[in-house]
């Protein structure tokens, strides 16, 4: 009976977006008169949510304080991979009312017509995000909002404080000859492909020449100490002292470091780093598209974000208002670094022959790594 | 000398059964550690177990599971054992095709198998109309027990080669009813074999993931999927302290069971 | 044998509702799945699929897919070895030489580790393999200054992981085959002269085939498909084909070519069984 369910493995920095600064104008209030089924505004106090586990929406205290503002509970159900949530979202329709869609994967799901516009009318925060987020053509089509921009992160270098005493500031530290078998990759196709294409110098996203981001990979294979596949995997293998430096996610660095007390480091390598973006969706057929709205808009409210950030531990919010309400912190150091910001690249969708070709090219090495 | 043999063999089962301790007891030593991160030294604290009793969304699950489990063993054991018994008793044309057909439930990684139920299932709810009826608690049942009866077919199947049929036959024309044939030589023959059987069934569907993850409607959850679904922030020792809770409660009602009940087939007067 | 019309009925009852309810929830949508193998698109994708080998072709043309296939076959029977022989000694103890109460309680105890989940499982066995785990501190402690044990991330780690995985099968399918083979069979075997290991070879072995094959059948084939154990015991040295065929659900959203690698594992594993069987049936057939 092992072995054969999935493990732990997800895709948290999957997120896509042609250029981090979209020229796009506020969209918002033409959207706004987009019609809204008022068919069900009247059903169960409930909210159906399709998300992540651990991640903003399913905190209990959160849920209590959404409880008692508006009267209504909210369920949850998880998916772990984001073609998972598609088929989820496919085979069971009018089953959810918010569905958490990174950018890269928004687009999708409102062609397949698995979500439905937004009524960003009823989003009072809606005009307190990050336009260069929310006016992104990939949480929309048609002139439509179909995903509210609701945080975002980075990809990036994690490494030991403890030994490294300076900050490793290249990308070149995981191929680094004195890094033998201390480093760490996520077990992740189109993420070691990304960092692959950065270390190159090419577009992490459309990499022109993949043989050279295979043979990138393949110089790897001294460096590398594990594959790891979760946060939590992650986590208890670094503590464990199981590697020093290893590509992770902001927002789980930060947790390492202010909750579990790991000595992690985390950095934007002067070669770059990947960005992503995450919105909410409402499902078509919503069962309480009313109650999903209320609670778009409670998500991306500053009182629960900075309660999450200083809490447990959050990528940073697409509201401007709520990264002002932040306490000075290493999430807003971070978040703030405009330099850093500068260096990423955030990632464009894939067509499905691309994801096809970088899984098959991470499969070929993998094979080489365990020879 | 014997006694020299059977301490050595009491030793080598104890060796076995260390090796399948070891990492259960180190699971729940965890339990009581107060790292979240599996950290050594040990440091003893009841903390995680008194976030359990708070946690009732991980109870819940823990009771979905343990419910689910205990219906899919039922039914999955009998009707196994049924068509084990079909192959052990009778020699019929395509017998060996359907022992064969026992391999893909097995085979296929599960992930494919549930992919293809929630579509599959999603497909007939289409048809007939009621799409909602694809998922539920009776759509798990009905996967769980369809994972398990392969195994429990192959189990009880391990003792069936030798069936006594002449036995049976010899009893009945002695006079007996079916009920006694049944009750007195078939049940004690296949008893070892049905409890195993029963045991791999409820272990299958206490620890199956996919199906329940596909299947389940939404607030509704299962340990498994708490536990594999636990991937962005990791999941706690409180995952331990429900399982020790689980593995002890377990224990003790086996031990009562193996203390009155008798089913390793032990033949009376024989031994 | 012919059955006559009542056996024929009651195999009928036996089989017919097992077989009706693997029918309705797996082999029909398995059967689907076949039909999807053969075809360049998912169905839940809104445009027309058509009729392809190409997944198929895939798996032929990409000499990694080899590797991994070769791999996951290799460790499937490492385990499954591994198994028996820890295994079969321990059913063949608890079916002859243990008595009374002890026996249920042992069987009982042999299976209640797996009513644990498996990937916590997995991660209580880093503790145990890792350096500073319970085995180098085990070691450390006997023979202080003795080199750092860290078996974590290398092959053996991925055979044990399995091995405590799928060891409780071998013992207790071997076990209920060892257990009904009539004592007075052994003795008369030895009152004929015959020395231990003949009678061993001679009549215990061929009476406990179908249970060695049962269990050999519930470690195997799992075991080849398998993802976990490999992927978190085995660091980067743990590949197999069933981690693949994940990111073809996962990643790649590429179901037909998931399925077309899930049947291809499907037929090897009948190839392997199906080239055992006429041998296994000489065997248990002879005895």
């Amino acid at each position: 009976m092992t072995g054969k369910t999935r493990d732990g493995k997800g895709s948290f920095g999957r997120v896509s977006r042609r250029q981090f600064v979209a020229g796009a104008s506020a969209l918002g209030v033409a959207a706004g008169l987009t019609p809204f089924g008022s068919r069900q505004a009247m059903a169960a106090g409930e909210v159906k949510v399709l998300n992540w586990q651990g991640y903003g929406t399913d905190e209990k205290w959160a849920l209590e304080a959404f409880k008692k503002a508006t009267g209504l509970d909210v369920v949850h159900e998880y998916y772990n991979s984001e073609s998972e949530m598609i088929t989820k979202l496919q085979t069971n329709p009018g089953a959810y009312d918010v569905i958490v869609t990174n950018s890269a994967w928004n687009d999708r799901a409102s062609e397949l017509g698995v979500i439905q516009p937004i009524d960003t009318a009823q989003i009072s925060h809606f005009g307190d995000l990050n336009p260069a987020f929310r006016d992104s053509d990939l949480l929309g089509a048609d002139g439509k909002v179909y995903g509210v921009s609701w945080v975002w992160g980075i990809t990036a270098v994690a490494y030991s404080t403890e030994v490294f005493k300076e900050t490793p500031k290249s990308l070149e530290a995981l191929w680094d000859a004195k890094n033998a078998k201390r480093v760490s990759f996520r077990d992740d196709a189109i993420e070691a492909v990304s960092f692959a294409a950065i270390a190159t110098g090419q577009d992490m996203n459309h990499p022109k020449d993949l043989a050279k981001v295979k043979e990138k990979l393949l110089a790897l294979k001294p460096n590398l100490a594990m594959l790891w596949s979760s946060e939590d995997d992650w986590n208890k293998q670094f503590q464990a002292k199981a590697f020093d430096i290893s590509i992770y996610w902001s927002g789980s660095a930060l947790r390492s470091k202010n909750n579990f007390k790991l000595p992690v480091g985390f950095v934007v390598p002067d070669e770059g780093a990947v960005g992503w973006f995450d919105g909410l969706a409402i499902g078509k057929d919503a069962p309480n598209a009313e109650g999903a709205h209320k609670f778009i808009d409670y998500m991306i409210d500053p009182t629960f974000y900075v309660e999450w950030a200083t809490k447990v531990g959050a990528p940073a919010s697409a509201n401007n208002a709520a990264m002002g309400a932040l306490p000075e912190s290493d999430d807003k150091t971070l978040y703030s670094d405009q330099a850093a910001i500068k260096r990423l690249q955030f990632m464009a969708p894939l067509t499905d022959e691309e994801r096809q070709a970088y899984s098959d090219l991470w499969a070929e090495v993998k094979t080489e790594f365990a020879k | 000398m014997k006694n020299f043999a059977d301490a050595g063999i009491r030793f080598y089962l104890i060796l076995v059964l260390v090796f399948l301790y070891l990492p259960i007891l180190v699971m729940a030593l965890l339990a009581f550690n107060k790292s979240p991160l599996y950290a050594l030294p040990f440091e003893f604290d009841l903390v995680w177990f008194k976030a359990l009793a708070e946690n009732d969304r991980l109870l819940k699950a823990g009771l979905n599971s343990v419910l689910i489990a205990l219906a899919n063993t039922v039914i999955a054991t009998s009707l196994g054992t049924m068509a084990a018994v079909a192959f052990g008793r009778y020699t019929f044309r395509g017998k060996t095709m359907m022992q064969a057909l026992l391999f893909p439930p097995i085979a296929i990684p599960w992930l494919v198998i549930g992919t293809a139920m929630l579509v599959f299932f999603f497909w007939i709810g289409r048809a007939i109309g009621y799409p909602g009826i694809a998922r539920g608690l009776h759509a798990i049942l009905l996967g769980h027990v369809a994972l398990s009866l392969p195994y429990v077919i192959f189990v009880v199947g391990a003792r069936l080669n030798d069936y006594p049929k002449a036995l049976e036959e010899a009893a009945a024309t002695l006079g007996a009813t079916p009920w006694q044939v049944f009750r007195r030589i078939s049940v004690p023959i296949l008893a070892p074999g049905v409890v195993a059987a029963s045991l791999f069934a409820f272990a299958v569907s206490f620890d199956q993931f996919v199906i329940s993850y596909f299947l389940a409607p939404p607030g509704v959850t299962t340990l498994p999927v708490e536990i594999y679904t636990s991937i962005r922030k990791g999941f706690t020792p409180e995952i331990n302290a429900i399982s020790t809770i689980i593995i002890l409660v377990s224990m003790g009602l086996m031990l009562i069971v193996a203390r009155f009940y008798r089913f390793g087939g032990e033949r009376s007067g024989n031994e | 044998m012919t059955p006559t019309t009542r056996t024929r009925w009651a195999i009928l009852g036996l089989t017919g509702p097992a077989y009706l309810w693997l029918a309705c929830t797996i082999f029909l949508p398995i059967a689907a799945m076949l039909a999807l193998s053969f075809l360049d698109k998912s169905p839940l994708v809104p445009k027309p699929a058509s009729f392809t080998l190409a997944n198929y072709g895939a798996f032929f043309g990409k000499p990694f897919y080899w590797s991994l296939t070769r791999w996951s076959i290799e460790l499937g029977f490492w385990v499954t070895l591994f198994s028996f022989l820890i295994g079969y000694p321990a059913a063949y103890a608890l079916a002859k030489r243990v008595k009374g109460r002890w026996r249920e309680a042992i069987f009982l105890l042999i299976v209640l580790p797996f009513w644990s989940n498996a990937l916590v499982r997995i991660f209580s066995w880093t503790m145990v393999l890792r350096p500073n785990g319970i085995i180098d501190l085990g070691v450390q402690s006997v023979l202080p200054g003795a080199p750092t044990v860290d078996l974590l991330f290398t092959y053996p780690a991925v055979i044990i992981g399995l091995v405590h995985s799928y060891l409780p099968y071998m013992i207790l399918t071997c076990y209920i085959a060892l257990q009904a083979i009539d004592d007075s069979l052994i003795e008369a075997g030895r009152s004929l002269g015959a020395n231990k290991l003949t009678t061993f070879r001679r009549v215990v072995l061929p009476l406990s085939l179908p249970g060695i094959i049962s269990g050999s059948a519930l470690i195997f084939v799992p075991v080849i498909g398998s993802f976990m154990e490999p992927r978190i015991l085995g660091g980067t040295k743990g590949a197999t084909l069933g981690m693949n065929i994940e990111e073809q659900f996962t990643v790649t959203a590429n179901w037909p070519l998931g399925a077309a690698l899930s049947f291809i594992l499907l037929a090897i594993v009948l190839v392997i069984f199906g080239m055992l069987y006429p041998f296994l049936r000489k065997q248990s057939g002879a005895a």
